[in-house]
């Protein structure tokens, strides 16, 4: 194969990667477009493995194949288990955990690189450039791939979702960042055995910024940190992309970053904060200050309680109901009684609709997910902005397992930590029923005026069991 | 000794309602309370004398004989009064200001009657308040019975024989009744306009889909518990001319205005009705309060120059099932005010039952004090615009933004372009396109999609595997090794970060559409 051929057949699979990301931005044609870049791979990977067949003619051969072979078999079963097994509510996780394989990916092949230098390079200037190359790429591996599994922690809970703020954080950071720079200078001018030790060195502090990062930041911010490591490995794809001087590679790696940097600013748009103050506010419990200063706690008013028959009679009365699932759908694993709750309410002709807030759950569309993958029909499942105005004439709206996306202190305190983030108006409805564990605060630590109002209504209890025991109390 | 309740049979000719269920008899004899109901009591609303035996009640020929209490419907004629147990209680509708002598009858038996039109209209009484659920039912029905009499559809239609356009309602007075018959309109598909005094009722007419009507005088015509007050005299004559101008516009005017312990208001005049196009229909269900039509005949249909005038003063009556079900519950919710146990307690104390309280044991209370207006529910004060997410939009912030960017991008270029090997330069050409071509593709998705457009680039950033097939040298080196290790983990991303999207999305499709399988599948 020609390097003309090469370079087209590359561009064929960047344009296959182009529509998968295209289509996945519809419904309809989302599960054309994950086939678009299954194909896309499995096109750029021969192309690859071929040409690799071709430049490395006499014994050798068989050796690479069999480790290319080898590895692949074994990665891709380990991903077919993974896949498989997994169960929805596990997906955030399960992301994050690829995420730090890319990275992890990555710094490998920096080091790779490094060891065994692509043919192309030849001048001095291009020599620099190279190794600048590979450093950038293995310091944003290095990044990707401890933050992912930070992440990754966080979503399991092995690690608190409480933002761990260092004193001096900010400090640290800097002159971590200053280290990684600074240490370019003598990489550059030393020779192999010592400026590999440098590269490892490099990598270590990398690492521990991506640890520090990820540490930082509140389990509410999640959605947020999920979509910016994304981002991050594609660019280590793309930086991987350079120091190879692999065209592909680059395309694919910035259409992946360009993707998760989106993503990242569409969820902080959602929650009315910059990405800097995401990324260095330290959000979350602890830090930020709720506005019990402002003396008017009492305010809250007094909790009323409500119990499953009495809320399902309520239910069986209603026209309109929408139901505002949260986190804690998810940890309880509530989503199919949830979608046997909403089947049993249609069919006696009530209108049931679901409002997905952008930042519900832990992960952006965490929620569209889990209640896909119980079935319940896509139609019926509407986005903040259609149903906001829709909830002054919802006779009941049930709100499992979601505190701070249905905190009406985000319109009206100016204080709330959460001022200003765009929220579910569940409180407009004739009654707002609260499923919840108790009354603990929400992620971003604040308190909620709405569990106090004359409409609401608290069921407390483990989400699914509540949910069952309302669905029983209909039949 | 469990105090003993007394059913009556309405004496009203054409009333059909009765004060209990079996469902209410049944809470009552939880208590222990003793139930006596008249025989036939039940008849009109279709309730049999058997039905109550079985809820535990006592058949009686005469429901008041050794009553404690007596609950009713409407108020007990003089000749009711005089049957009534020395010292009973009486619940029910009681009117004084209609009904002279009554208090004083009552007054003699030493009884203590506990008025339900005088239970205050706040939010813990609802459930008690029959004003609300009669008013209600009455609405609803007086839109059926104007339509009844109305020779066209409610709803426009458009036919093969002919088109027609919506019947036009309008509705006087937007209480309780007024907004059932608005809803009650709107549903069959008429057009509807209404009027009230109070100006916070123009939100409520509005969210039902009808339009509201506004006079040119300015006043708030806001009394007290939710009723109008008395307009001044330029204001009603405003009103008047407003309804003339309606009346040669609408097919069927409702008419629902009350000023409590007054007759109601003339609203609609003999010329409003002339006016009116032959074949309109008029409800006047202010009827029994003398009516706010000036034609209106109490309890009959009178036709005026080819209208009819509807002066039905038994509109709950006629869905007396329903009426009775809804009137009896809220006098069952008022027993639970009324103690716990098997007798009935009357605590002048409470709030709820205080205002209704017209005598006790014959004696007068003395007069509340004059309450100050209650506010009726909690609202939270929203402001009307949202508080806007400036500091990350802001026009400022933006061109700031994109000015410095786009100088930094212009130093970066040229920086490259001057030093730069040429093989560096052609890369980024190709990274800066891509990028953009992601940032043009991605912002179109949809949030419900989020989740599996992450993990599918996620699993495109596996392309990475290629980067590890160019390192792989000819012998099993460190580099090759290392280079192994990369194929190994960006390969577990590639095929679970394929698969797992297409579970999702397998998901997504299910219940959408059934299309059938593709042919081959997917790879």
């Amino acid at each position: 194969m020609t390097g003309g051929a090469t370079i087209a057949l590359y561009l064929a699979a960047g344009v296959l990667f182009i529509r998968a990301l295209g289509g996945l931005s519809k419904q309809e044609t989302a599960i054309n477009g994950n086939i678009s870049g299954s194909l896309g791979m499995l096109l750029a990977v021969a192309v690859a493995v071929v040409g690799w067949v071709i430049q490395n003619p006499g014994e050798g051969r068989s050796t690479g194949l069999a480790i290319m072979l080898s590895a692949a078999t074994i990665g891709a079963v380990i991903g077919q288990v993974l896949a498989r097994r997994v169960e929805m509510t596990g997906v955030p996780e399960l992301v994050a955990l690829l995420h730090s394989f890319v990275g992890l990916a990555a710094v490998l092949v920096g080091v790779s690189t490094y060891l065994s230098p692509p043919e192309v390079v030849q001048t001095t200037a291009g020599r620099t450039v190279h190794l600048v190359e590979i450093w950038v790429g293995v310091a944003v591996g290095a990044l990707t791939l401890t933050g992912s599994i930070i992440a990754w922690g966080k979503l399991r809970g092995a690690i608190t979702g409480k933002p761990l703020l260092l004193p001096g954080r900010h400090l640290l950071n800097i002159a971590i960042v200053a280290g990684i720079a600074g240490l370019a200078y003598p990489f550059l001018a030393a020779a192999q055995p010592l400026a590999l030790s440098y590269l490892l060195g490099m990598s270590a502090l990398a690492g521990a910024a991506g640890v520090l990062m990820v540490m930082a930041i509140g389990g509410a911010d999640m959605p947020v940190v999920v979509s910016l490591l994304n981002s991050f490995s594609g660019w280590a794809a793309a930086a991987a992309g350079f120091m190879l001087g692999n065209d592909l590679l680059i395309v694919t790696g910035a259409l992946v970053g360009s993707s998760g940097t989106i993503l990242s600013i569409i969820m902080c748009r959602a929650m009315n904060r910059s990405m800097l103050n995401v990324v260095f506010g330290g959000f979350g419990t602890g830090d930020s200050k709720p506005s019990l200063s402002s003396g008017d706690s009492a305010d809250s008013g007094t909790i009323h309680e409500i119990t499953p028959p009495e809320l399902g009679r309520r239910l069986a009365q209603s026209k309109q109901v929408i139901i505002v699932p949260g986190y804690g759908m998810a940890v309880s694993r509530a989503q199919a009684a949830v979608k046997q709750l909403s089947t049993t309410l249609r069919e006696r002709g009530i209108t049931v609709r679901f409002a997905i807030h952008p930042v519900a759950g832990r992960l952006p569309g965490h929620m569209n997910v889990l209640l896909a993958e119980a079935g319940v029909p896509y139609k019926i499942v509407l986005e903040m902005e259609q149903i906001n105005q829709d909830f002054s004439s919802t006779d009941v709206v049930l709100v499992i397992g979601a505190n701070d996306i249905v905190n009406p202190s985000a319109l009206t305190d100016p204080s709330s930590s959460i001022y200003g983030m765009p929220v579910l108006e569940v409180w407009k409805a004739r009654m707002v029923v609260i499923l919840k564990r108790g009354m603990a605060a929400g992620y971003a630590g604040i308190d909620n005026p709405l569990f106090g109002l004359e409409n609401s209504r608290m069921l407390f209890g483990d989400a699914r069991q509540s949910v069952e025991a309302l669905v029983a109390a209909i039949h | 000794m469990p105090d003993l309740i007394g059913i009556p049979r309405e004496v009203l000719p054409g009333e059909k309602r009765v004060a209990a269920t079996p469902e209410t008899v049944g809470k009552l004899r939880v208590r222990n309370l003793l139930v006596q109901i008249e025989r036939g009591a039940g008849a009109g609303s279709g309730i049999s004398d058997a039905e109550y035996t079985e809820a535990g009640a006592n058949l009686v020929d005469d429901a008041y004989l050794g009553a404690n209490a007596v609950f009713k419907i409407r108020p007990p004629t003089l000749a009711e009064a005089a049957r009534l147990h020395e010292g009973a209680l009486l619940v029910s509708l009681i009117q004084p200001e209609r009904n002279p002598g009554l208090l004083e009858a009552l007054k003699g038996r030493r009884a203590t009657p506990l008025a339900l039109e005088r239970i205050p209209r706040i939010t813990r009484a609802q459930k008690m308040d029959v004003l609300s659920s009669m008013g209600n039912l009455a609405g609803y029905r007086a839109v059926i019975e104007a339509l009844g009499l109305f020779q066209g559809f409610a709803g426009g239609q458009v036919t093969a024989a002919g088109s027609s356009r919506p019947a036009r309602f309008l509705i006087i007075g937007a209480g309780v009744a007024g907004l059932a018959a608005i809803g009650a309109a709107r549903s069959m598909g008429a057009e509807v306009r209404a009027f009230d005094t109070r100006a916070a009722a123009r939100e409520q007419v509005e969210s039902l889909g009808a339009s509201f009507l506004e006079v040119a005088a300015k006043e708030s015509g806001e009394g007290q518990g939710g009723y109008a007050k008395v307009m001044s005299p330029e204001y009603i004559a405003a009103e008047m001319a407003l309804f003339r101008a309606q009346a040669s516009e609408v097919d069927v005017i409702i008419t629902t205005a009350l000023v409590p312990g007054a007759t109601a208001p003339k609203l609609v005049q003999r010329d409003a009705v002339e006016a009116m196009a032959p074949g309109s229909v008029i409800v006047d269900m202010a009827a029994e309060q003398g009516g706010n039509c000036e034609l209106t005949t109490p309890g009959a249909v009178v036709l005026h120059h080819g209208v009819q005038i509807i002066g039905y003063t038994d509109l709950p009556s006629r869905m007396a099932v329903t009426a009775s079900r809804l009137f009896s519950n809220n006098i069952a919710n008022l027993a639970q005010e009324l103690g716990k146990a098997d007798t009935l307690v009357v605590d002048p104390a409470n709030e709820v039952l205080r205002p209704a309280l017209l005598l006790v044991h014959g004696k007068e209370l003395p007069p509340l004090p004059a309450s100050p207006p209650v506010t009726e529910k909690r609202v939270l004060p929203l402001p009307s615009a949202r508080p806007a997410q400036n500091h990350l939009t802001s026009p400022t912030r933006v061109a700031w933004g994109s000015t410095v960017g786009g100088i930094v991008a212009l130093v970066v270029l040229f920086l490259l372009g001057r030093f730069a090997p040429p093989d560096f330069l052609q890369h980024s050409t190709v990274f800066v396109l891509a990028c953009f071509i992601g940032w043009q593709v991605i912002w179109s998705v949809k949030p419900a999609l989020h989740t599996p457009l992450m993990s599918v680039t996620n699993a495109i950033s596996g392309i990475i595997v290629v980067g590890g097939i160019l390192q792989i040298g000819v012998s099993a080196n460190l580099g090759t090794l290392l280079a192994g290790a990369a194929i190994l983990f960006a390969s577990i991303n590639i095929s679970g970060g394929f698969s797992v999207t297409q579970r999702m999305l397998r998901m997504f499709q299910t219940g959408a559409r059934s299309l059938p399988p593709t042919i081959g599948g997917a790879p």
